[in-house]
């Protein structure tokens, strides 16, 4: 159960307003967990596929789909069909609330699917709902190789 | 090139007609030539039977005389009595010839002598017959031998006379034949030459024909195309327009996240600032400005105030911009639509506001057949019984009343109340987005109508308003009886 803590959040935002915000919240909900900040896809990516990752333990990803350099839907569909990766939770935290947008994640394999809402306390509770997907989920280690 | 053909056109038909004028004049003159002919024919005939006569009175008179001399010679009845019936012959021939040649005054002036040397003869022969012997005796210089002789040579005279006049009339007479044989000739190369004419002239209007109905349906084959083109087209930007409205407010949305985000923590700081402000002001009165407090207590929390209802009046607006688009790209599925049905289940959802309002409301039974997509009907249909339920006019009980009628291929619904109406210069803004008329005592946004006049765009109708301040307003969707998703993106 305590595996969680080891688990490191690997946050894929390019609003470093946003960035913040999720991440004050997620400490409000009493999760200490580390987080990465990565502000674009590529390097996100890069991070995922390299050594760090398996040095540092099983991630969570928590996404956002709007990024500069390329889209979120394009990292997650790169993620679950990735050997090493595709059992890493991954959690789509974006303003898009198109349907079909959200059934494409879902396809995809996001694991979770959370609209940012632009109300503040919505906000802060689905990031509060988060906490609580968190330590219930179980974040597969990285197979040591 | 187009004035010339024409020109060539009436040139031809000119030509066509003038061949058919001079044919007909050609036959004129032809019946005109035959009819001579045939009185040349008549008078050759006539000249015949004068000659006919003449012939008939030289052989009487010859015979009259040789029945004479037989007599004088022997004294035979038979004789005496040919001699007495020759001379009562005589005279109704001569007045045939009389008859007949009343045209030539020649001929008649002759048969006054021949009457005249006739009278001597039959006088002289008479004598001789009655006295027989003394006339054999005198035979050469018998009166009536004279008279005889020369009788004869006056109906020589008038023979010949009569055969010349044959001779003319049949050379006239033939004449006349050559030119109509002439005339038939070329009456029948005029016809040849009209019919090859008439034939060139309606090959070349077939064929002038043919090629303009080819370039017709080239044409029309063109501008279907360019119809579609320019539909494709006008959809294409369309769909750019509401792409571009869903990027933009996605877009617009994450820095509103912020800003509503960071004023919260602002708030939330300004508690603990202000708990700090009293403790302060407990331990050490006169320590805190009055204007510090003023902005921790008032102007803070005001300030915070104005920017949320800003950035939430701002959220409403994006979202209905995002409604907008997403309604835009929604996949229509035609169906028959019972439109009696669909009022009254409008009408059914909406009798609870209704009854409170005091409002009656009132539905077709019955509607035109209609193909179209039922819940952007029932989108349109809704706003405007609900706009309608919302701007009632004070102090006069509500009436709204739902019909349908079908108008050629198209189906109009109207939604008409007797509600507060709108000003006839405010017809056209209040289906503009964010805008609205008339005094703003009900909350909204601007964005129904807007949103009714997108949707009525894309069942391929038009939605428009009859009304006046104070009196009422008709709004009217027409839409088309089928409607056709052709070109529409899949």
């Amino acid at each position: 159960m305590n595996d969680s803590r080891h688990v490191t959040i690997v946050m894929i935002e390019d609003d470093e307003g946003h960035a913040r915000l999720i991440e004050r919240n997620i400490r409000r909900a009493g999760i200490m967990n580390d987080i990465r900040h990565f502000s674009d896809g590529g390097t996100a990516l890069a991070y995922l596929h390299g050594d760090g990752l398996v040095q540092e333990g099983p991630a969570l990803v928590l996404l956002d789909l709007n990024l500069p350099d390329m889209n979120g839907v394009d990292i997650l569909a790169e993620i679950k069909s990735s050997e090493t990766l595709r059992r890493t939770p991954v959690v789509v935290l974006t303003t898009t609330d198109d349907r079909s947008e959200i059934q494409r994640c879902y396809d995809l394999g996001a694991n979770v699917y959370i609209t940012k809402p632009v109300n503040y306390d919505s906000f802060a509770d689905a990031i509060r709902q988060l906490g609580l997907f968190l330590s219930v989920i179980q974040v597969p280690r990285a197979d040591p190789p | 090139m187009w004035m010339t053909q024409r020109l060539a056109n009436r040139l031809i038909i000119g030509a066509v007609i003038a061949g058919f004028l001079s044919l007909m004049l050609i036959g004129l003159i032809g019946v005109n030539l035959l009819r001579r002919n045939l009185e040349f024919t008549a008078l050759v005939s006539h000249t015949y039977q004068v000659q006919d006569a003449i012939s008939e009175f030289r052989i009487l008179n010859e015979r009259m005389e040789t029945a004479r001399r037989g007599y004088l010679l022997s004294p035979d009845k038979r004789y005496l009595e040919v001699y007495e019936q020759t001379r009562a012959a005589l005279p109704p021939v001569m007045d045939r010839i009389e008859k007949l040649t009343r045209d030539n005054t020649v001929q008649q002036q002759r048969l006054r002598t021949a009457r005249a040397i006739m009278a001597r003869q039959v006088a002289a022969a008479e004598a001789s017959v009655r006295d027989r012997i003394a006339a054999a005796a005198a035979f050469d210089t018998d009166p009536a031998v004279l008279a005889t002789r020369e009788l004869r040579t006056v109906a020589l005279q008038m023979t010949k006379e009569e055969q010349r006049k044959l001779v003319l009339r049949d050379a006239a007479r033939l004449g006349a034949v050559e030119k109509l044989v002439a005339l038939i000739v070329c009456a029948g190369a005029l016809t040849v030459a009209i019919g090859v004419g008439s034939l060139w002239v309606i090959f070349r209007s077939f064929r002038d024909l043919t090629a303009s109905r080819a370039r017709v349906e080239a044409l029309n084959e063109g501008l279907e195309e360019e119809v579609k083109t320019q539909t494709a087209e006008l959809r294409r930007a369309n769909e750019e327009i509401q792409r571009f409205a869903y990027i933009v407010s996605h877009d617009l949305r994450s820095p509103l996240v912020n800003i509503m985000g960071f004023t919260s923590e602002l708030e939330a700081a300004a508690k603990p600032l202000g708990d700090l402000l009293e403790q302060a002001e407990a331990a050490a009165p006169g320590a805190v400005s009055v204007e510090a407090r003023l902005a921790v207590t008032s102007d803070l929390p005001e300030s915070i105030r104005f920017i949320r209802s800003s950035t939430e009046k701002m959220d409403r607006l994006i979202n209905a911009i995002l409604r907008l688009s997403r309604e835009g790209r929604r996949v229509l599925t035609p169906e028959p639509i019972d439109l009696g049905a669909l009022f009254a289940a409008l009408t059914g959802g909406l009798k609870h506001r209704a009854d409170e309002l005091g409002v009656t409301l009132e539905a077709a039974s019955h509607g035109p057949a209609l193909v179209s997509d039922r819940l952007a009907l029932e989108q349109i249909l809704s706003n405007l019984l609900e706009n309608a339920l919302k701007y009632l006019a004070p102090g006069r009980a509500g009436h709204i009343r739902i019909s349908a009628a079908q108008r050629g291929d198209r189906v109009i619904i109207e939604v008409a109340d007797n509600g507060r109406g709108i000003d006839r210069k405010d017809h056209e803004r209040i289906f503009d987005l964010f805008r609205r008329a008339g005094v703003q005592d009900q909350p909204g946004e601007g964005i129904g109508l807007a949103h009714v006049r997108a949707l009525g765009y894309r069942l391929g109708g038009v939605v428009s308003v009859e009304s006046a301040l104070d009196r009422g307003a008709t709004f009217r969707v027409s839409l088309p009886r089928v409607l056709s998703l052709e070109g529409e993106a899949a």
